[in-house]
């Protein structure tokens, strides 16, 4: 009798409190992935996508225009920035130098990859809809995936990894090089008769149409296909971009910032005479430079020169201006020295002549009157790159096309220019 | 519940017809050695639950018949036992050196003596937590007095912060540090951030994790308070607290108000100041290192500020204050037999070495106990805490924002003082920190509730069994506010934010809830059996909100005060419960045997409905009370053996993938998250084994407690690095084990006891080593900055703690060091001259163990380290530029270095002012006390104890709390300090 009430007793108390649970917790932050049901839910991932594109562009931009030798970056925090970046040692597989931006751009082409399948499995779009979400995340994915392709190079990259299980093998250039125009193709025939029916920032102003999304895929097809030499190609493809010889060089596609909440903003941006934190022109750049080029406000003059580890500048990088200044991913001064590139390389030196006096007229330079012949025309080609698109990511890379990286000054007896970056130690896993 | 009730009514009627007959009242005294009464001692009739307590003077007197036993037990004191024979029994307890008669709470409801003990259990008492040299913090006095744990001071800002690690790493991404419990109420111990990285950039390049340099919030509790401190290591003495129990259990208990008839009130002051425990020194320049340094724009500053007599020791100037150090406190303690009541009121403040950081604490407690009859008793526990740390801006950052990274990049003469009209010029060296500390504010303010109640019912009782029921609830709340401001001012504000506010606001509630029924059954003299089985559930919830405004107006602090603001919120839930079955049985007081099994779930797990089962087991043998034993010198020989399972859930939120908010272009975005949910995730499952032998010689003059433990965590919490080119950087597997194995020492003696001269000692040491034994995810780094400047490595076969790093170019990475001790050691003395004045001494030894010391670094890069110019090595290269030659060929030895220190922690003269006998004041005591006064390490930074990830950080949905492994990865911390203090205690 006792037992039993004792045993009773038990299980009425194990009962009180098994009433009080009510079941699973939900994820009270975030939605959850895997659910998009509505066209709101697949714009808001098209957002997120664009907004991704953004992520450690500062380290990427830092790293590539360190290798360039087009600026010095001083960080009192981070000394990397002027020994292994600026060749000492060696380059680590697994320093953010290139996990940060390695893993930010493919967590955009990850997006895309969401975006894709939620698209297509979406019952309550419209053909035309569907089209346009798939040419425009494909245009963005093709983008990222050259970003990365850029810093590893003929250490190649990943360009199939829609299922995260089984990714794809990691491709030399050349390779990837074409699965990324493959994919910029595949975008535009899905823009082709399509509707684009989500928003896009200003970034993309002008341009937010499919004849205008169409155009900025063009745009980056042709800058591919100048890597990979297919300069007939890139003439066929500018001709169906924005590309515009005698328009303003800034019009084009920008990534956006601004204070909003959960946005972000330009974390290129440094002050002038900044300390501590500083962001430098090489001093090549203004001993290089022709006199009156317009294009040394770029590298504005600092009231103290800065000296760290041995390198010294007296020049700010000066391209954003505020923490909320557009960053350029393609714009149409390069549409003109890409065309300028492809013509010499056909040997059409007229009309190269034409956008490079294009480029020179329009920073307040003469004409050019240098020798008519590839070789010379190749390296006044590069040289405007490298003012045109100062601190924008492609002197390295131009250099590296052209086999010219032993040409880039190293002031310090250690340095050295390194070829590519290594894939990422968890990348192996 | 209404059925209970008549139940309960229903066996106490039954239960109180047994009260048995022929009744006397036995009266008597109870004294020590020396003839002095014992107040507070408990006396029981065996077999019974019917028994008193001593009064002020060791008086006693109850009901008992002719031939009943008496027990006299009291903490410190052997117990005795007496046959009743007459009205009148004096008595004279022994003192128990060994502590032998101590009692230990074992189980939720169930203790036993430490005589029959199968566990090593760490008692703390309030004496030797904070009655030698008062630490900063509650959690920093437990530094060196736990045998198996090491303690870390992640910081020495105000507020403390401080890693507590029982017998070695128990998880990597779970949480590694011990659950707290105050007076039953599972109380929380997280540290929440305050959003600094928007200006600090912290966690932006190297490191992911959170680097905001939090308190710990079991900092809040008044160490006044507590009586005494249990600590069970791990999950062979711990299973029953089962999914909290993985990394150890502190379980804490306050004071209670005395049942003595006479109140007393203490009323207790004490006044100090702390100071820097070391200073590194500035780099001298001459001409030409200014010019090797920075050219000729240095050059020409150094020459400048040399013939103006102004070249600064800025390393004096920001950590060389003198902080004043003030604890007041009053105490109220009385009651009679059937209440007690303990009331408290303290107020600490403290500032920093730092100007502008401090520490207060405010905190009131009453701690209520009363007996509605004999058969049932309630307790209730309230505390009300009120804390404010201002904790300046210390740690690792990427914008040279903080105050010890703009520090290591400015040479001596640069000015960075303010002019006539308070214009701070411009740090041409970084930011100007002198500028920074004078008008930033970073203020944590916690108010918080912690309390709980617990009722004893004797639901039925006769000569030989008797059972309880034991509801025990908690509430612990708090609302933390953080508050940065960086006023737009500030050289690193001017052009950029433009002045920053961030207004953080946290609430956290954790409840605990439990139902117990012990049966506690007397089958003979001889054998006694206790089974308890009972239920627990405990909840939290926490909420975190932050709004971060940028391009403030000057002088304003509000968010709306600005032109720009950004939201975050973060909210964490979750709910356990847990249900156990636990027997304990005694044969012939020398033989414990112990059984039990604990069932437990948690929301936090993929699968919340399913229930992990968590057995334990243990038995000791006390051979010196058989009664074949005839070693009188030996009076107690006790063989352990104890094993059990404890889980360690995972954090909330590993099994969901989400979709973070991203937005652009005034649009609201959604971004996939980078860590990968799964909804498989699992609880690591800790199991332990732990085996002893406790010897105690000379009525317990001399005592040896050697223990030998064997703890492996199972299916481990992982946070696996996928290939990044799936757009994922980590996912949440159960992908490996972990084995700790380790010894623990304990010598107690008491070498001296005279009436004049007493003099006891406690000998401690101990050693951990760890093994990865399984890993089924390829070997991985994590815990600093890259391999480059040193990093940990989880690798199957190896250490967890070891670190690696590179060792030169294109050679890969080797093994550098580990940051696990080699061993430690501890040393008690407590020497009591003529009864008045006593000397306490609390000694640590620390042997081997690496930090990553990136101090040095960050002061080598920028040529400003103190002994950049020396040439210790005799290379004819200037030292400073050796470690960074190295760097520059990839060498990351430099970086790990040998932490290893001896330091004399605590020590206090106490001296008890004779006073005359007179009706208001019955004590006055005085005393002073150097806390962590002297350090004796090689360690090449301020102090071997430091960690910039900090110990228990949340993560959040922008940010990544601590890992078990990163602490002392050092970078430009707030220096630790130490204290110098004078005592008086008023008891009336």
């Amino acid at each position: 009798m006792k037992q039993y009430k004792f045993l009773q007793t038990i299980f009425l108390t194990g009962a009180l409190l098994a009433a009080c649970q009510k079941g699973e917790i939900p994820n009270l932050n975030t939605p959850v992935a895997g659910s998009t049901d509505s066209k709101e839910e697949i714009d808001n991932l098209v957002t997120g996508l664009e907004s991704s594109m953004r992520f450690t562009l500062n380290t990427y931009f830092d790293a590539v225009s360190i290798l360039g030798r087009e600026i010095y970056r001083f960080s009192s925090s981070e000394p990397r920035y002027v020994t292994e970046l600026m060749g000492q040692g060696e380059l680590n597989n697994n320093t953010f130098y290139i996990t940060n931006p390695w893993t930010s751009r493919y967590r955009a082409v990850r997006q895309g990859n969401t975006i894709l399948d939620a698209a297509a499995n979406a019952s309550f779009l419209t053909e035309e809809q569907k089209k346009g979400y798939s040419g425009f995340v494909k245009t963005i994915m093709a983008h990222q995936l050259l970003m990365n392709l850029t810093l590893t190079h003929s250490n190649g990259i990943r360009t199939d990894v829609k299922n995260l299980s089984q990714l794809g093998p990691i491709k030399p250039a050349a390779e990837a090089l074409a699965d990324i125009a493959a994919l910029l193709d595949e975008g535009k025939a899905d823009l082709t008769g399509s509707a684009i029916d989500f928003p896009l920032s200003d970034g993309f102003a002008n341009f937010k149409t499919p004849a205008g999304l169409l155009r900025f895929n063009r745009a980056l097809a042709a800058r591919v296909a100048v890597y990979r030499q297919q300069w007939a190609a890139a003439l066929t493809a500018l001709n169906e971009s924005f590309f515009d010889l005698n328009g303003p060089f800034s019009t084009g596609i920008y990534h956006v910032f601004s204070n909003a909440s959960g946005d972000q903003l330009n974390n290129l941006f440094l002050p002038r005479n900044n300390t501590g934190e500083s962001r430098l022109a090489h001093p090549s750049y203004a001993t290089d430079i022709t006199a009156g080029d317009d294009r040394i406000g770029k590298a504005a003059l600092r009231t103290d020169a800065v000296t760290l580890n041995g390198l010294t500048s007296n020049r700010d990088v000066w391209i954003y201006t505020t923490n909320t200044s557009p960053i350029a991913i393609i714009r149409n001064e390069e549409l003109i020295l890409i065309y300028a590139e492809a013509k010499i390389n056909l040997n059409q030196f007229p009309d190269a002549v034409v956008a490079i006096n294009r480029i020179r007229t329009g920073h307040n330079l003469p004409v050019y009157v240098g020798a008519i012949s590839q070789a010379a025309l190749i390296t006044e080609m590069l040289r405007q790159r490298r003012y045109s698109l100062f601190a924008e990511g492609h002197r390295w890379v131009d250099m590296r096309r052209y086999g010219r990286l032993a040409e880039l000054p190293n002031t310090r007896p250690n340095d050295k220019v390194w070829e590519n970056f290594p894939i990422p130690l968890t990348e192996s896993n | 519940m209404y059925l209970i009730k008549n139940w309960t009514l229903l066996l106490l009627l039954i239960c109180s017809a047994l009260t048995a007959a022929a009744q006397q009242k036995v009266t008597g005294r109870v004294t020590d050695a020396a003839g002095n009464g014992i107040p507070g001692v408990t006396v029981r009739i065996q077999q019974s639950n019917r028994g008193t307590i001593t009064d002020v003077n060791g008086r006693y007197s109850l009901d008992a018949a002719a031939g009943n036993t008496l027990i006299f037990s009291f903490t410190g004191y052997k117990s005795h036992q007496a046959i009743v024979s007459g009205t009148a029994m004096d008595v004279q307890l022994q003192e128990d050196y060994a502590n032998l008669d101590e009692v230990v709470i074992t189980g939720l409801a169930t203790s036993v003596k430490r005589s029959n003990l199968a566990n090593a259990v760490a008692t703390i008492s309030a004496k030797e937590l904070y009655g030698v040299a008062p630490a900063q913090t509650f959690d920093a006095a437990l530094s060196g007095k736990i045998p198996g744990a090491l303690i870390t001071a992640n910081s020495g800002a105000p507020g403390g912060g401080i890693s507590v690690k029982m017998r070695g790493i128990t998880s990597i991404f779970g949480n590694s540090q011990p659950l707290y419990v105050v007076d039953g109420v599972f109380i929380s111990n997280i540290s929440v951030p305050a959003g600094l990285n928007i200006v600090t950039a912290a966690a932006s390049a190297g490191n992911p994790q959170n680097q905001d340099n939090p308190s710990s919030r079991v900092a809040d509790i008044n160490p006044d308070d507590i009586e005494n401190i249990e600590i069970l290591k791990g999950a062979s003495a711990a299973a029953i607290y089962g999914s909290k129990a993985a990394a150890g259990v502190i379980i804490i208990t306050t004071k209670k108000g005395s049942s003595l008839g006479k109140t007393t009130v203490r009323l207790m002051q004490d006044i100090g100041f702390t100071k820097v425990r070391k200073l590194l020194g500035m780099r001298r320049f001459t001409e030409e290192t200014a010019f090797e340094k920075g050219g000729a724009t240095d050059r020409d500053l150094f020459i400048a500020a040399r013939d103006a007599g102004k070249l600064y020791d800025y390393e004096k100037e920001l950590y060389g204050e003198t902080g004043l150090i003030s604890n007041t406190g009053v105490s109220v303690s009385g009651g009679n037999e059937r209440t007690g009541v303990y009331f408290s009121a303290n107020r600490r403040s403290e500032e920093g070495i730092i100007k502008n950081t401090g520490y207060l604490n405010n905190s009131v407690r009453l701690n209520v106990d009363h007996k509605l009859n004999d058969r049932i008793s309630v307790g209730m526990r309230a505390t009300y805490m009120n804390t404010s740390s201002d904790r300046g801006l210390t740690n690792n950052d990427n914008n040279s924002v903080t105050y010890g990274v703009a520090l290591s990049n400015t040479p001596e003469y640069v000015e960075l003082h303010p002019d006539a009209l308070g214009n701070y010029p411009a740090n041409p060296a970084g930011t100007n920190f002198i500028e920074t500390r004078d008008k930033l504010r970073n203020n944590e303010t916690v108010n918080r509730v912690i309390t709980g109640g617990e009722m004893k019912a004797v639901l039925h009782e006769n000569d030989q069994t008797n059972t309880k029921l034991i509801v025990r609830g908690g509430i612990d709340f708090f609302n933390l506010k953080t508050e940065a401001i960086f006023p737009r001012t500030l050289q690193f504000m001017k052009g950029g934010l433009n002045g920053v506010s961030i207004q953080g606001n946290t609430n956290n509630l954790n409840t605990n809830l439990m139902g117990i029924l012990v049966n506690y059954m007397e089958a003979n003299p001889n054998l006694s059996l206790t089974t308890s089985v009972g239920a627990t559930l405990e909840t939290s919830y926490m909420d975190n909100l932050i709004a971060t405004a940028t391009n403030l107006l000057p002088q304003q602090t509000n968010v709306d005060q600005a032109s720009n603001s950004q939201l975050s919120q973060f909210r964490q839930k979750y709910r356990d419960n847990g249900i156990f079955i636990q027997e304990d049985v005694l044969i012939m007081d020398a033989i414990t045997a112990s059984a039990g099994v604990r069932f437990d779930r948690s929301t936090n797990n993929g699968n919340y409905k399913k229930y992990f089962v968590l057995p334990k087991a243990s038995l000791s043998w006390n051979l010196a009370k058989m009664d074949f034993w005839n070693i009188p010198a030996i009076n107690s020989f006790k063989l352990r053996a104890a094993y059990g399972e404890a889980g360690n859930v995972p954090p909330y939120g590993a099994k969901f993938l989400a979709l973070t908010a991203s937005n652009i272009g005034g649009q609201p975005g959604s971004l996939v998250d980078i860590q990968l949910g799964n909804e498989a995730i699992e609880q690591e499952r800790q199991t332990e084994l732990e085996a002893g032998l406790d010897i105690s010689f000379f009525n317990g003059r001399l005592s040896l407690e050697a223990t030998y433990y064997q703890k492996k965590i199972k299916d481990l919490l992982l946070r696996r690095s996928v290939p990044p080119s799936s757009g994922f950087a980590q996912q949440w597997v159960n992908g490996g084990d972990l084995q700790n194995k380790g010894v623990e020492l304990s010598l107690n003696a008491t070498p001296v006891n005279t009436r004049k001269v007493r003099w006891q000692s406690t000998v401690n040491f101990w050693k951990n080593t760890s093994e990865i034994t399984r890993l089924d995810i390829p070997a991985f780094p994590l815990g600093a900055f890259g391999n480059s400047l040193g990093n940990f490595l989880i690798e199957e076969g190896k250490s967890a703690t070891q670190i690696i790093g590179t060792i030169g170019t294109g050679k890969g990475i080797g093994v550098l060091g580990n940051s696990e001790p080699d061993f430690q050691m501890s040393f008690f003395n407590d020497l009591t001259l003529f009864t008045n004045l006593s000397l306490r001494v609390m000694m640590h030894w620390k042997k081997g163990g690496d930090n990553i010391n990136l101090t040095e670094f960050l002061s080598d890069a920028a040529a400003t380290s103190h002994d950049y110019d020396d040439d210790d090595d005799g290379n004819g290269v200037k030292d400073g530029l050796d470690r960074m030659n190295a760097f520059g060929a990839g060498e990351a030895r430099y970086f790990v270095q040998d932490a290893s220190y001896f330091r004399i922690r605590e020590i206090g003269l106490y001296y008890n002012i004779p006073i005359p006998q007179n009706r208001i004041i019955s004590a006055v005591n005085v005393g002073v006390s150097a806390n962590n006064w002297f350090t004796f390490t090689k360690y090449r930074s301020y102090d071997p104890e430091s960690s910039n990830f900090g110990s228990n950080t949340i993560s959040t949905s922008t940010s990544r709390g601590s890992t078990g492994i990163s602490t002392g990865v050092e970078v430009t911390p707030y220096p630790a300090s130490k204290r110098a203090m004078f005592h008086l205690g008023i008891t009336f």
